[in-house]
């Protein structure tokens, strides 16, 4: 095999994602020029009908175009085409090995879509594996996005890397506030800096007052809250899987993160999910032994959401488990 | 997948990863169960599991019985059934209600 290559067999995806003008093709170029996400098969999707990003990434080796026609709407017929093209081309004896896809997104792009349509696909869903959801912001211009839009809103949300560019001609006060809104929609999501793809220092105000985010249509009230729940005196995966399912089913257009390590009889899972699209869970190797922070951190989910809040969802998950036995079969 | 009645369409939902072996796909199926019908006596429904059928049958209390596949089809039938979602942080699965 392959070094470097899953033992699955799937391929990663990487979703590059930010509103328009974000910078996307500016920082991909950058990436890619450091050979940062190593041997690539890049997926430009354009909105508009006449591609134009495809030429700030014409040093690439393998690009594909998806041009008229949003990914996570009008394109996904488009997409799930060439994704399976990629796969179908791999398959292939000879065929030049990938170590990842990178899909930039056209600006309209909602990443959680995305990642539901991979999952949906009966040939997709066995081929690649959602590896991270990178969404850019315009230092200059998010704060308005954000404001404005609620596509905007849910790119953030939805990510697990943000990247704030272009912050260098913008006053630090600002690029703060900024910063400190994209903690408040997305407290789990590292942020960084990035000036035309090389890494920028944010300024550091911890204390910078966030900007006031309106209820808008098509996006959801309330703040984001993280929550931390610890399962670990519930019936392992069995439990949590059933009542995670649940929940999300009921408020998955609320829960929009979930990250932790649940562990089992048969070793630990990774649990990760966009809204309501949870992916394959992974099974981890066993921590080092001398790696102590390693197993605090098993059974202690990170959840997401509006609505919701640590008491409640610690509450709920002791009722479910020490509800009775119910005779099943 | 089968070919004759393309079951499952899917590798797999979410919820049946982990399990390494028969023995242990045994114990998660059943496990499960009795957990999904944690969540639904509150709302006056059951599921079963007959071991050879695949999927889970979910009955109502007027007799109607529904097989799905996977979990997150027996929470949106659940949900049709019962006429609310099936919400684990609601009053109702709390016993709050």
């Amino acid at each position: 095999m392959r070094e470097g290559a899953r033992a699955d067999g799937r391929l990663p995806l990487t979703i590059i994602g930010g509103f328009l003008g974000a910078g996307k093709s500016t920082w991909l170029r950058h990436q890619l020029h450091r050979k940062a996400f190593g041997a690539v098969h890049i997926l430009v999707n354009e909105a508009a009908e006449m591609p134009v990003d495809n030429l700030l990434l014409s040093k690439a080796d393998r690009v594909s175009v998806l041009a008229g026609g949003c990914a996570c709407c009008d394109g996904r017929g488009a997409l799930v085409a060439a994704l399976r093209a990629i796969c179908a081309e791999q398959d292939r004896p000879g065929s030049c090995r990938i170590d990842r896809i990178l899909l930039e997104t056209s600006g309209l792009a909602d990443p959680g879509a995305i990642a539901r349509l991979v999952s949906d696909d009966p040939m997709l869903a066995r081929r690649i594996m959602l590896e991270d959801i990178i969404a850019l912001v315009d230092a200059l211009h998010g704060p308005v996005q954000l404001r404005e839009e609620a596509l905007g809103r849910r790119q953030v949300e939805s990510a697990g890397r943000l990247i704030v560019t272009k912050p260098r001609e913008v006053p630090p006060l600002q690029v703060a506030r900024l910063v400190n809104t994209l903690r408040q929609l997305n407290p789990v999501a590292p942020v960084e800096g990035a000036e035309h793809g090389e890494p920028f220092g944010l300024p550091p105000v911890p204390d910078a007052e966030p900007y006031a985010l309106p209820d808008l249509a098509g996006a959801s009230a309330g703040p984001i809250r993280s929550c931390r729940l610890d399962i670990s005196g519930g019936n392992g995966w069995a439990a949590f899987s059933v009542w995670l399912s649940a929940l999300l089913a009921a408020r998955g257009d609320d829960i929009v993160r979930v990250k932790g390590v649940v562990t089992d009889l048969d070793g630990r899972l990774l649990v990760q999910s966009v809204r309501k699209q949870v992916q394959p869970p992974e099974m981890l190797p066993e921590p080092e032994q001398d790696s102590p922070t390693q197993a605090t951190q098993n059974d202690v989910l990170i959840l997401m959401g509006r609505g919701i809040n640590e008491e409640l969802l610690a509450h709920a998950w002791t009722r479910f488990c020490d509800g009775p036995a119910i005779a099943c079969l | 997948m089968c070919s004759a009645c393309g079951f499952p369409s899917l590798p797999g939902h979410w919820t049946d990863a982990g399990a390494r072996n028969p023995g242990s796909r045994l114990r998660l199926r059943f496990t499960r169960l009795a957990m999904v019908n944690r969540l639904l006596a509150p709302y006056r429904l059951r599921a079963h599991d007959d071991g050879s059928t695949p999927g889970l049958q979910l009955m109502a209390p007027s007799g109607e019985r529904v097989l799905v596949p996977d979990l997150e089809a027996l929470w949106t039938e659940a949900a049709r059934l019962a006429g609310t979602p099936i919400d684990p942080l609601s009053p109702r699965s709390l016993g709050d209600a």
